[in-house]
């Protein structure tokens, strides 16, 4: 990672803060822990970090509800650490302002590759370009036009917010019910198969294999996420 | 009004009372027939006419009355010791005498009668109220049964209460054979029945709402009983009983409730707590082994140590699929796996499966073939990624290095179908079924590691959607899994009006 930055690990177990923390110190994070949630929001106050690591179960306090104070004070990005059969929690914390999850057990790879993605979005800011491209497809913002190989691609209204919505968080897991906010209004949020047709359609007019696509990719249980 | 107990005179001796009284009065007038005046004398034997019907009944009091008149008429009216009077006045005196005598006898004996008559309905009521409170405090059907007998007491009758078992079926304890045609009548026809056993019987069901709890046999123990006269007291004691019985029932039930709900949280909080203190050593396991491995090779990539931390990640990670598929059937078999279904498409999870199957091994190419314009279908997805993932793995596991394992998914009539094939030896003869049993395993002693848990979880999921899975080998070799799951009927979409948005230049 370039610039140094720093990280505020939050988790109770001491054998996985401990290898959360070797792997980060040896990217030159600066890492951060605390034991419990309390302990979490005090730090947090204090230290000020750039990317908030956080375990759903704490035994203090409700990781949501840890997501859920420290979104109300800071844009800093928040990960997740759950189990896998935590589905509805991951969503509730996504949808608190959580930006991305990893589930447990996970490996060195997998840990650094959301920590740098996520770090990479939050160093970026917030300038927004006027052009976006992954793969072969170039979406141009000014022009409300989609260009795949150079060539035209006609999207419908839903599907043209619907990429731009996706295209604008890239890396970041969507909740559908954020998604069909977003794209369709706060009377959709139920109809969820309205998304998923949706999803399908684009990922037939953009992805260079529909059955495995690489850029619109789906989170099960969770919801989507945009890779460039 | 205070009751006394019942008269326990016998009739004969009643009759003997009532005619001794007279003549002991007319005895003890005899002295007095020169002082006192007639219609005095005549007034003595009213009285005792009176006292005889309020004590012995009706049929002494009449004949004190006829007795009274007689003995009169022969001792004390002139001419004396003779029956037919002289003066016309004592004739009228007689006929007086004869009428009040009989309308005081009457109506003195009726209303004693009916005094009577409610003091033993208010008997009555109180030793069904009496019943009523020992069947409110009862907490076994023994209970029940001995609050009927203190009820019964000595009156004559004895009550057995004969309860249905579980099924509804034979009435238990099993009742004599000459009665057991009359039980099976009372409880199919809902209404008392008369019987004969020993002297006559009474079979009532115990009827309470929704269900015939047994029956109540009365039969006599003393003389004199007769239960069918008393049909509506039994009624009524019946009805409480089944009210007792019934509650009996509910308070068994709500008990049975609160023990399996207090069972079903230690169980879930059990897996919880297993999986979460299972699953953190092994995080710590899987990251501080792929670090290891990770610094070492980095330091000198020939070090065979590095492999070896590599593979204890990698045996992490296969402990962490052992153990999600534990709790996951652990769950399934509970029963409490909630469905969240919803209409997906399955381009969606076989998309996200993949993803995951391709980052998770590289031994084995995926190829992915859909059908087209594939309906939605209704499902739980994490659910459904569980079974691609867990046939899939197992096809790794079972074809050889380097072949391929195909996902499809296509539709046929009223199915929704999702396949998973591999190009390896296929399942053993004859044991396509079985292989979806708990813990069997298509090669028992087989060097592969696992349990035979995945394909069983497969089954549990798929059924708890009211679908299918089957196995079956290909022609040309090969192990197939076939997951049919039903197409119901998508909801509605709305297409919006495509005013073109993107893609003019």
């Amino acid at each position: 990672m370039s610039a140094e930055i720093n990280i505020l690990l939050v988790e109770d177990e001491p054998q996985i803060r401990r290898v959360v923390r070797s792997v980060l110190e040896g990217e030159g994070c600066r890492v951060f822990e605390a034991e419990t949630g309390q302990r979490g929001l005090i730090e947090a106050g204090s230290r000020k970090p750039d990317l908030l690591i956080v375990d759903l179960g704490l035994p203090d306090m409700d990781g949501i509800e840890l997501v859920r104070e420290f979104r109300n004070w800071s844009e800093a990005p928040i990960l997740i650490l759950s189990a896998r059969t935590e589905e509805q929690q991951k969503v509730a914390a996504l949808d608190c302002g959580a930006d991305d999850y990893l589930t447990k057990p996970f490996g060195v790879a997998e840990l650094l590759a959301r920590v740098r993605a996520l770090s990479r979005r939050w160093g970026r800011g917030g300038e927004g370009s006027p052009k976006a491209t992954f793969g072969d497809v170039t979406v141009d913002f000014s022009l409300r036009a989609v260009f795949r190989g150079g060539e035209p691609v006609h999207l419908t209204n839903i599907e043209y917010r619907l990429l731009s919505v996706l295209v604008a968080n890239p890396g970041k897991v969507m909740t559908r019910r954020h998604l069909m906010r977003e794209v369709w209004g706060p009377a959709y949020s139920d109809s969820g198969h309205y998304l998923r047709i949706y999803m399908s359609r684009l990922r037939q007019k953009l992805e260079r294999d529909p059955a495995e696509p690489e850029h619109f990719l789906t989170e099960t249980g969770v919801g989507y996420r945009f890779e460039p | 009004m205070i009751c006394k107990p019942l008269r326990t005179l016998s009739p004969k001796l009643a009759y003997l009372a009532a005619i001794a009284a007279c003549g002991l009065i007319a005895f003890a007038a005899m002295p007095l027939r020169h002082t006192l005046d007639l219609a005095n004398i005549a007034m003595l034997f009213l009285f005792v006419v009176f006292m005889v019907a309020v004590k012995l009944g009706r049929g002494p009091a009449v004949v004190a009355a006829l007795l009274s008149v007689l003995l009169f008429d022969y001792v004390f009216v002139p001419p004396h010791l003779a029956l037919i009077p002289v003066d016309p006045q004592h004739v009228v005196i007689l006929a007086v005498m004869l009428a009040v005598a009989l309308v005081t006898a009457r109506l003195t004996a009726g209303l004693q009668e009916q005094a009577e008559l409610a003091c033993s309905r208010e008997r009555q009521a109180q030793r069904l109220y009496q019943l009523a409170r020992d069947l409110a405090g009862a907490v076994s059907r023994w209970e029940v049964q001995g609050a009927l007998d203190a009820f019964l007491g000595n009156t004559g009758y004895r009550a057995v209460l004969h309860f249905m078992d579980e099924g509804g079926g034979v009435p238990d304890p099993v009742p004599g054979e000459a009665l057991g045609h009359v039980v099976q009548e009372a409880i199919r026809r809902g209404e008392p029945v008369e019987g004969e056993f020993f002297g006559p019987a009474l079979c009532l069901p115990l009827r309470a709402p929704g269900r015939t709890s047994g029956v109540m046999v009365v039969t006599v123990s003393g003389e004199g009983a007769d239960p069918r006269r008393e049909k509506n007291l039994f009624a009524v004691v019946a009805s409480l009983i089944a009210i007792a019985i019934e509650r009996l029932h509910y308070v068994e039930v709500a008990q049975e409730t609160q023990v399996q709900a207090e069972s079903e949280r230690l169980r879930s909080s059990l897996l919880s707590a297993l999986s979460h203190d299972l699953r953190t050593p092994l995080t710590a396991l899987v990251g501080l082994a792929d670090s290891l491995a990770l610094a070492m090779a980095k330091d000198n990539p020939d070090d065979p140590t590095s492999e070896t931390a590599a593979a204890i990640c990698l045996q992490a990670r296969e402990m962490n699929n052992l153990l999600a598929n534990l709790l996951d059937m652990a769950r399934l078999q509970a029963g409490k796996v909630a469905l969240r279904k919803e209409w997906q498409l399955f381009d969606d999870v076989i998309g996200s499966s993949v993803r995951l199957l391709k980052m998770s091994q590289s031994t084995h190419p995926v190829r992915v073939r859909l059908e087209t314009e594939l309906p939605l279908v209704e499902f739980d997805a994490v659910l459904m990624e569980r079974v691609i993932w867990n046939l899939a793995e197992n096809a790794f596991k079972y074809s050889p290095e380097g072949t391929p394992i195909e996902i499809g998914a296509y539709t046929d009539k009223q199915w929704a179908c999702l396949t998973v094939c591999d190009r390896g030896p296929g399942f053993p003869p004859c044991k396509a079924e079985e292989v979806f049993e708990m813990f069997v395993r298509g090669t028992p002693e087989s060097s592969k590691s696992g349990v035979g848990l995945g394909l069983a979880i497969c089954r549990a999921i798929v059924n708890a959607h009211g679908g299918t899975i089957h196995a079956e080998n290909r022609p040309e070799g090969g192990a197939c899994v076939i997951v049919r799951l039903p197409l119901g009927t998508p909801p509605a979409l709305e297409e919006e009006e495509d005013i073109a948005a993107g893609g003019r230049p």
